[in-house]
């Protein structure tokens, strides 16, 4: 199969996948809860400016992004293989890499959509807000910008990218509902909570160092999508002089969980 | 149909673990005809459609497949599912579009008995479309080889000929068909050729009369059981006694 056909294919997937989504009664429910959520927040944060919703933001969209991308991905390639259509499937000329890049593509579109769209809402509210005030860190020294929300959302949005391909990694080494919500149910504490607890309890039990704090967060996607928010996002007014961790490393971290997950699903797919 | 070689399974032995499910089994299907394999529950014919039709590797022999066309096998699984949110005429669309041709939905779901319901979603399909469904997804490509397994469990005696007339049909236009099923009745019209297999191992092949003209046999089921080896109302089972599930 030419690299030509390889993308004809998995375009005739992603299509497939996108079209699945839109008619997901589940899918719908589940975005309209998130655009609630993250439109309450800014709301209820008030609009004082683009910082300040950017930091209010970024632990809720650390959470939930993760939530709605197991959602949108977790049974993406596993109900395939559930229902017998898998099987099918194999006896077309389609290779494995264009079968999960295709899924993965049409579920990123329609995710995607729903990860940046209230974000963006946000950013709007800014925009017509017509106070000034700056409700969260006012005690800071700060240069408001779009850029850094910008930044943010760009970021957000990369965040989604692997916490989707994990997913898709799940729902291509599952081998049944239960073992597939099993695995998003301890990938998703993992992710949230279980990475950073682990690094604060080795710190305060002292096996490991101040020093090797920042090596050890770029395993954790949520702790590198965190780190590069603060470094890249609002690095130059928030942390200013303080220690943000390093860009590259964080994006070295983020761009291995995409590669690795992709890598394993495309692997796992033909279940014989 | 394109005018193919057909399908040539030489000596293949298929296990799972310790597992001996196929065993030595060679056979072969001409272009324009139709085989059928029966044989008893857990008897391997699964396993060996799932071998002819390339979804599993054999430990031994070989399965040569026709080379030509756009797509070499055709495949009905026991169970056809598809997308439940889809319509037929989508379901075969997106088929179609994976061999890289502008399928003719209208034709094919004419030539299997849908053209009635092209905009029904698969999850509004009884069993007996979602199965025909199943048949013109295994035509689409032109595929040289068509494998059907068990095309017409648990369908009513209308349906099931009418899936039978399709499955000769097909066959009429060069495909060499082969189909796993209990439906004796079925064998007898369409079957230009049969294996029986037991206990993973061929127990006797040729056209159904030939079978009854072996065993003195008034039908095909008596045929059949004068030719297993295992007690009636059993499930087949290997040499160690794990088998029965293939």
């Amino acid at each position: 199969m030419t690299v030509r056909e390889a993308g004809r294919t998995a375009l005739v997937f992603a299509q497939r996948e996108f079209r699945t989504l839109l008619r997901t009664r589940t899918i719908a429910v589940l975005a309209a809860g998130y655009f609630l959520v993250i439109v309450g927040l800014v709301v209820a944060a008030g609009t004082g400016g683009y910082l300040p919703l950017t930091l209010d933001l970024l632990r809720p969209v650390e959470v939930l992004v993760p939530v709605l991308a197991f959602a949108f991905g977790y049974r993406a390639i596993f109900a395939d293989a559930q229902r017998g259509e898998l099987e099918t499937i194999r006896t077309y000329p389609v290779s494995r890499t264009a079968f999960v890049g295709g899924v993965y593509l049409g579920r990123l579109a329609g995710f995607l959509w729903v990860v940046l769209a209230p974000l963006l809402v946000g950013a709007v509210l800014v925009a017509t807000s017509p106070s000034e005030q700056v409700t969260v860190i006012s005690a800071h020294e700060t240069v408001d910008s779009p850029a850094i929300y910008l930044r943010f959302v760009t970021l957000t949005a990369v965040f989604g990218l692997v916490t989707l391909a994990i997913a898709t990694a799940v729902s291509a080494v599952a081998r049944s509902t239960r073992e597939a919500l099993a695995l998003v149910t301890v990938l998703f504490i993992a992710l949230v909570v279980g990475f950073d607890a682990t690094i604060v309890a080795a710190l305060s039990g002292g096996i490991i160092s101040a020093g090797q704090v920042e090596p050890l967060l770029i395993f954790s996607p949520n702790s590198a999508f965190r780190g590069l928010v603060l470094s890249v996002a609002v690095g130059d007014v928030y942390t200013r002089g303080a220690m943000a961790g390093s860009p590259l490393a964080y994006s070295i971290g983020l761009a291995s969980w995409f590669v690795v997950s992709l890598a394993a699903a495309m692997r796992t797919a033909w279940r014989t | 149909m394109t005018e193919t070689v057909g399908l040539s399974v030489e000596a293949v032995t298929v296990s799972f673990g310790d597992l001996t499910v196929i065993e030595d089994v060679t056979f072969g299907v001409d272009p324009g005809t139709v085989t059928c394999l029966i044989g008893p529950n857990g008897s391997g014919k699964t396993t060996m459609l799932r071998a002819v039709a390339g979804l599993l590797v054999p430990d031994s022999g070989s399965v040569d497949r026709p080379s030509t066309g756009t797509r070499p096998v055709g495949y009905l699984a026991q169970a056809p599912a598809f997308r439940p949110q889809f319509t037929v005429r989508e379901t075969l669309s997106f088929y179609g579009d994976l061999v890289g041709e502008s399928v003719d939905t209208e034709s094919a779901m004419d030539r299997v008995g849908l053209s009635g319901v092209p905009d029904r979603r698969v999850e509004a399909l009884s069993g007996g479309m979602t199965r025909l469904l199943g048949i013109a997804q295994a035509t689409i490509g032109d595929p040289g080889l068509l494998v059907l397994d068990e095309p017409s469990s648990g369908l009513d005696p209308m349906m099931s000929h009418h899936i039978t007339e399709t499955i000769s049909e097909l066959a009429d236009d060069g495909a060499a068909v082969i189909v796993a099923t209990h439906d004796l009745g079925a064998v007898s019209r369409i079957a230009d050729d049969t294996v029986l297999i037991d206990r993973g191992q061929i127990a006797a092949t040729g056209a159904p009369d030939e079978l009854l003209a072996e065993t003195g046999a008034a039908d095909l089921e008596d045929a059949m059981s004068a030719l297993v080896s295992h007690e009636s109302g059993e499930v087949a089972t290997r040499v160690d006694g794990t088998g029965g599930s293939a």
